[in-house]
């Protein structure tokens, strides 16, 4: 088992056709996804690496049975390509576009709520349940099939946790980026209930970064769990008011701080790592207990 | 983007919102021009911060001379680290009532806030730390219109009455209005103020655009206006963010998460990180050959260490940037390079052949020291 992306899952690529579409279309099918339409409005009939592409979300769900999708689409496109997978009923949203308008995420982001469909992003990673398949832009080869969920709020920083987990032995049932940007689909809550509900899943790995409250505000939900939670915080050398990159990863005084998310989730009894190295080692300790 | 206060209110203008009179000067002779027509006025430097007054940037003047010698002190000078290139020359208003007026976005639940406080003219955030049921707020979901009725209501909680409750609603639903319209994240009016006759004036105005919808607003200009440092000028020229910082090491990481994680390993290094880098998922040939020289320009930087996954990113071509800004560098500079991910062998294979370490395991903690271990060398 794994969550979200399973075997049921039968995805669709809108913006298929560009330049990164293609080449992620690629890498996604060669690490076995099940890709089974592109969308790009106006290239209806052409093919990607073999797959067809409809002009819309709607052909693509009748014709191919689809329910998931994965967007590289430009950004000022993103929230139309996002209401578009909502109307035509897909129930997993993969919005892997950078610098999408907040005003746009938070229209994308309500229409999902409203759906009760999953988003994943602005700004994500995607996500990958490794022998099963990827949605999104992370490297494959980073990933080994296992029972430690992860949730990111960067990409580059959960391949490097990945990486260390399977150094330690270990490997990953689902990863998934939620968005680096400030106003996401998913809140944390929603993705460890789905952690706790998976059998193959045995711990929960959450890694975040300054700025923002959004780990703070999993530390009820991460009380009441049955599964062990640990967790990196990075940025602690950020300095204060500087936007890091991630538009999500920006502390203003005395909010979003390394130490104020260690006190909230070592509070709630989750175990926060000082450095990812000592990742699996939390986890070795809290698998042992 | 954060606008200046001139911009910003003739933004709230066209929505009828109502202003002092008010005129740009970026000269002492436009601003003698404009007092003269105003009578006694105030001279505001025009920044993109706040905290303005507290730093001497708002000055009154009682006459064309005065504002000639206002000007002239303030034109030209550093208030809060920026130049002040142009001062707002305003008809002084006697307010009998500062209020306070603002929106911005409650991230966690995407949705717009409206918030208004009976006090105004002062830090918001403190009024809210200190006596929070001075603050009153208003949810506003994303697509959802804020209707006369809601901000009556509002008001109506506040305590206001009369003419000032519909003509404050009238502004609280128009400065919402935009605040959609101009993608704002940020949008205050403090002091709103209340004047001898019953007129609502906004005396102050913040407004910031999210940057990522300026393609929106073109009239708005470009975000390279507000940066200072000439090396995050170029930074934003070549297409990656960089922050300059004071340390000896310099950094270039594929994401915001990875280069942070790397900052806090250098400095757990006993380094200091020179700068941070981030080239997000555009990385070219180019971009990485321009992003070396950049990082090679702080004066303090004594290494470089390139942390990178390939996932949107093309390895090789970073590589082959890598090893191009390296030869293009006119000082020696040791680099040691992590990179994993799609191609993560052929790029490799190219470092290598350049001469440039390359650090194959998940361990950015190894690629510091490998680092760290060079520099060390040669200091002794």
């Amino acid at each position: 088992m794994s969550i979200l992306l399973t075997n049921e899952t039968r995805a669709i690529v809108q913006g298929a056709t560009g330049r990164i579409g293609q080449v992620q279309v690629r890498w996604m099918l060669e690490y076995g996804t099940r890709i089974v339409a592109g969308v790009t409005p106006g290239q209806g009939g052409a093919t990607v690496h073999g797959v067809p592409v409809y002009d819309n979300v709607v052909e693509a769900v009748e014709k191919e049975g689809a329910n998931a999708t994965v967007l590289f689409v430009p950004a000022p496109y993103t929230k139309d390509a996002v209401l578009e997978a909502i109307a035509a009923g897909i129930r997993l949203i993969v919005a892997v576009p950078e610098h999408v308008p907040v005003h746009d995420a938070m229209a994308m982001r309500r229409a999902a709520r409203e759906a009760g469909v999953w988003l994943l992003g602005p700004n994500t990673p995607g996500i990958i349940s490794p022998g099963i398949g990827k949605l999104g832009i992370m490297p494959g080869n980073m990933f080994r099939r296992g029972r430690i969920g992860i949730i990111s709020r960067s990409g580059t920083l959960s391949y490097e946790v990945a990486g260390y987990l399977n150094e330690a032995g270990y490997g990953e049932s689902t990863l998934i980026g939620i968005g680096g940007d400030p106003v996401i689909g998913p809140d944390i809550p929603d993705i460890l209930a789905e952690f706790e509900k998976d059998p193959e899943t045995e711990a929960v790995v959450i890694v975040g970064e300054i700025g923002g409250s959004a780990e703070e505000e999993a530390a009820p939900f991460i009380a009441r769990m049955q599964k062990p939670v640990v967790a990196y915080i990075a940025g602690r050398s950020a300095p204060p008011g500087r936007r890091m990159g991630h538009a999500g990863a920006i502390i203003r005084e005395g909010q979003g701080t390394v130490a104020d998310k260690t006190r909230a989730l070592s509070e709630a009894g989750a175990r926060v790592a000082k450095s990812i190295a000592q990742v699996p080692c939390l986890l070795r300790d809290v698998l042992k207990a | 983007m954060r606008l200046l206060e001139h911009q910003g209110k003739e933004i709230l203008r066209r929505y009828a919102i109502e202003t002092p009179q008010g005129i740009v000067a970026r000269t002492p002779e436009e601003a003698r021009e404009a007092a003269s027509k105003l009578g006694p006025v105030v001279v505001k430097v025009q920044i993109p911060t706040g905290g303005r007054g507290k730093a001497g940037g708002i000055r009154p003047a009682e006459d064309p001379a005065q504002a000639y010698e206002r000007a002239s002190e303030l034109l030209g000078s550093t208030i809060r680290g920026f130049n002040v290139q142009s001062v707002l020359i305003e008809e002084k208003v006697a307010l009998k009532q500062e209020l306070y007026l603002g929106l911005t976005i409650d991230n966690r639940r995407g949705v717009s806030v409206l918030m208004f406080c009976p006090s105004g003219g002062m830090d918001i955030e403190e009024v809210a730390a200190s006596h929070p049921e001075l603050v009153y707020k208003l949810e506003l979901p994303a697509g959802a219109r804020l209707p006369e009725y809601e901000a009556r209501g509002l008001l109506r909680r506040a305590g206001f009455q009369g003419k000032t409750l519909v003509q404050l609603a009238g502004v609280a639903v128009r400065l919402y209005q935009c605040f959609v319209d101009y993608d704002l994240v940020v949008a205050e009016i403090n002091p709103l103020g209340i004047l001898a006759d019953g007129r609502v004036v906004a005396a102050d105005c913040k407004m910031e655009v999210d940057d990522n919808s300026l393609f929106r607003h073109p009239e708005l200009g470009s975000e390279k206006d507000e940066l200072q440092d000439p090396l995050e000028r170029e930074a934003r020229e070549i297409g990656v963010t960089y922050i300059k910082l004071d340390g000896d090491i310099g950094i270039i990481a594929s994401g915001a998460g990875l280069g942070m994680n790397t900052m806090d390993l250098i400095l757990e290094a006993g380094h200091r990180p020179a700068n941070f880098l981030e080239t997000g998922g555009g990385i070219t040939r180019e971009l990485m050959r321009r992003s070396v020289l950049l990082v090679a320009k702080h004066e303090g930087v004594r290494g470089l260490l390139v942390n990178l996954y390939g996932g949107v990113n093309p390895l090789v071509a970073a590589a082959e940037g890598v090893v191009d800004g390296v030869k293009a560098l006119s000082k020696n500079l040791p680099v040691v390079v992590k990179a994993l991910g799609n191609q993560q062998e052929e790029a490799h294979a190219v470092l290598e052949a350049a001469g440039i370490p390359v650090i194959k395991t998940v361990r950015t903690e190894d690629a510091v020291a490998a680092l760290v271990r060079q520099l060390e060398g040669k200091s002794a």
